[in-house]
């Protein structure tokens, strides 16, 4: 097989909670390969957003080694993570973490502001995403002027604008009905078969068959980690 | 990130918060408005004196008992001195080579003048005067003639007129060679003043002149004995060495010993000027230092607006963060939202105090002028107060950690 794009290996993430030490992550391994569609399950406290936090490079781990495409997460900067953030990593959030001023096509310009990208390039780079995700219609609207489906998409719009090698989705089907939570796997579906290289966390049964690998996680372990040969189609 | 967008956030920022920025603004603009108000203020006096102490003559130099402009204990000093006679006047007018124009007056205030039936207020400046006083005080004859030296010399009951008195006391008639009576002496009009208008709100044309002599034996104050004497010297070059031979001149006519300083005081345009600016620097001082209070307040309130702004915006931060901004960019951001915050205070302030001081020149009766220097202060002082007061705030949303920003309610 060819080379992960991450590589963990024992990584553990401790909380110093003033004397007491909280163990979100004990001990992580995971190879994870370009064009892999993984969804990340296990139960409430057991560490699934500390693991996204510590792959998206928006968070270090305690100890352990963390590659990304080769290169040694623990030697960067504060600089050099923001750097990886922004031309390497996409993000979803659960709660969408739109700017609620700023109308659809400002905020998937977002993060191209960050990589120093001409205004003009910028807003043609913007259009076509949000073409892509069904909202060529929809471009100058404000948040609040969109349904909670809409405004995931202009997130996932957010994250796919700067071409990243990765997508991390943290419960981004958390505050959709199942409909909408559908549509928004279906989404999914369509990056991954372009080539996207998708992790989601998710509670739901349902929304985890939709990838093709699946990692459960119970107290900062990893307790299972098995291929789903059979994926449903969104 | 360009600095252009973080001004536009700076002004959704405010649009966002109107009653909150405004009391902030308007704390900037008052502490502005007090600098550039005073600033004004102070440039239009000073240009409005040397201009027109050089429109009496650029080489001009005046000698008189104490200097013009006086601080309130060296008043005691100069009381003492003797004043300088018409006598002395005369013999060094007689004495100089350099130049012959040696122009001598002295004023009172207060004289109503009378002709037949018709009369003035009591409110006429008379001003006693030689045969070149006109010259020297950029006064211009519309009609008749100036004093020559014989009129001066032989002290003719001969007055020159100013307008607003020509209309009080020969309405619709022609006041050359008719009389006035000053007291209960009468003066034949000989000669009308061409109009000058108003000068910080007083009218310049309510003045009489006649020959110095019989000014000084009859209608001199008694505080204001002394001559003044104006003298001009034919060039610039000619300014110093006139200088000089006036004061071995006078000396030697007022016994001064070789070891006393000056009985008499000499002063160029350049030296007044310097004297006049000594003065309204505390104007300056005092615009300076309630200026500087204001924007001290308004720091505060700029702090306090930041601080809100960080923390109300303390998921977008943690989302820029997550995106990609360095923390050196969010710094800049904030940052240039403090500083455009404090620029737009500052610009209603520098027009306020356009507007303020212009209107206070104008009430006095002098030319605005612009004090350049004091627009580049304050441009300067808002953009250094917007460094200091958005700093913290802006250091503080630059530290935030990402997850923990998101996370943020
Ligand atoms: N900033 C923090 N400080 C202290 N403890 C933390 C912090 N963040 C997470 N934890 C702890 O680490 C453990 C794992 O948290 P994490 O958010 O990763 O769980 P999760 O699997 O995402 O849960 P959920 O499904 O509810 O989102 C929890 O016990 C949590 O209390
Ligand atoms: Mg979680």
């Amino acid at each position: 097989m060819n080379t992960p794009i991450i590589n963990i290996e024992h990584i553990a993430r401790v909380y110093d909670m003033g004397g007491e030490k909280v163990h979100a992550l004990r001990d992580v391994s995971l190879n994870i390969y370009p064009n892999e569609y993984i969804a990340i399950m296990g139960p409430s406290g057991s560490g699934k957003s500390t693991l996204m936090n510590i792959l998206g490079c928006l968070d270090t781990p305690s100890s352990g080694i963390y590659n990304f495409k080769g290169l040694d997460v623990k030697q960067m900067d504060d600089n050099d993570l923001a750097e990886i953030r922004n031309r390497e990593i996409g993000f979803v959030f659960q709660t969408f973490n739109l700017l609620p001023r700023a109308t659809a096509l400002k905020n998937v310009e977002l993060p191209l502001v960050y990589s120093g990208i001409s205004r003009s390039t910028r807003r043609e780079m913007a259009i076509t995403t949000l073409t892509e995700v069904g909202l060529g219609d929809r471009m100058l609207h404000k948040p609040n002027e969109l349904s909670g489906g809409q405004r995931q998409r202009v997130a996932v719009a957010r994250a796919l604008v700067t071409k990243p090698s990765i997508i991390l989705a943290d419960e981004p089907t958390g505050n959709l009905d199942t409909k909408t939570g559908i549509e928004i796997m279906h989404l999914f579906q369509e990056l991954w078969k372009r080539g996207n290289t998708i992790i989601l966390v998710t509670h739901e049964e349902d929304i985890a068959r939709h990838a093709h690998r699946i990692v459960r996680i119970r107290d900062g372990e990893v307790e299972s980690d098995t291929t789903n040969s059979n994926p449903v189609y969104a | 990130m360009n600095i252009a967008e973080s001004i536009l956030l700076a002004l959704d920022a405010v649009r966002a918060h109107k009653l909150r920025s405004i009391l902030t603004l308007l704390s900037i603009a008052i502490g502005i408005f007090a600098i550039i108000g005073s600033g004004t203020a102070v440039t239009s006096l000073n240009n409005t004196i040397s201009g027109q102490l050089n429109e009496l003559g650029e080489n001009n130099f005046y000698i008189t008992k104490a200097p013009m402009i006086q601080t309130h204990d060296s008043w005691r000093k100069y009381r003492k001195r003797k004043p300088i006679t018409y006598y002395q006047a005369k013999e060094l007018q007689k004495k100089m080579t350099i130049t012959d124009v040696v122009s001598m007056y002295n004023v009172t205030g207060g004289f109503t003048m009378k002709s037949g039936n018709y009369s003035t207020d009591p409110d006429v400046t008379l001003i006693g005067a030689n045969e070149h006083y006109l010259v020297t005080a950029n006064t211009n004859i519309e009609e008749g003639n100036p004093f020559t030296t014989e009129d001066v010399t032989m002290n003719r009951f001969i007055a020159i007129i100013g307008n607003d008195v020509a209309v009080k006391l020969f309405p619709g008639t022609n006041p050359i060679g008719q009389s006035i009576r000053i007291k209960n002496q009468q003066f034949t009009v000989t000669g009308l003043i061409k109009p000058k208008g108003s000068m910080m709100g007083q009218s310049q044309d309510n003045i009489v002149i006649i020959p110095i002599g019989s000014f000084m034996r009859y209608y001199a104050d008694e505080w204001e004995q002394s001559v003044n004497i104006i003298v001009r010297p034919p060039a610039k070059d000619a300014l110093s060495p006139s200088m000089d031979e006036a004061i071995g001149i006078l000396r030697g006519i007022r016994n001064v010993k070789p070891w006393e300083e000056n009985s008499f005081e000499l002063q160029t345009n350049e030296s007044l000027t310097q004297q006049f600016s000594a003065f309204t620097k505390y104007l300056d001082l005092f615009g300076l230092i309630s200026g500087g209070i204001a924007l001290l307040a308004a720091g505060v309130g700029i702090m306090n607006i930041m601080l809100v702004s960080v923390k109300e915006r303390t998921r977008e931060i943690g989302l820029r963060k997550a995106v990609g901004a360095k923390s050196n960019w969010i710094l800049l951001q904030f940052v240039i939202e403090a500083i455009t915050l404090c620029q737009l205070g500052g610009i209603i302030g520098i027009v306020l105090g356009f507007v303020g001081g212009w209107a206070l020149s104008n009430s006095i009766g002098i030319t605005a002028s612009v004090p350049l220097l004091w627009v580049g202060v304050s441009v300067g002082s808002c953009t250094l107060l917007g460094i200091i007061f958005g700093g913290y705030p802006a250091w503080k949303a630059a530290n935030l950690d990402p997850i923990d920003a998101l996370r943020y309610e």
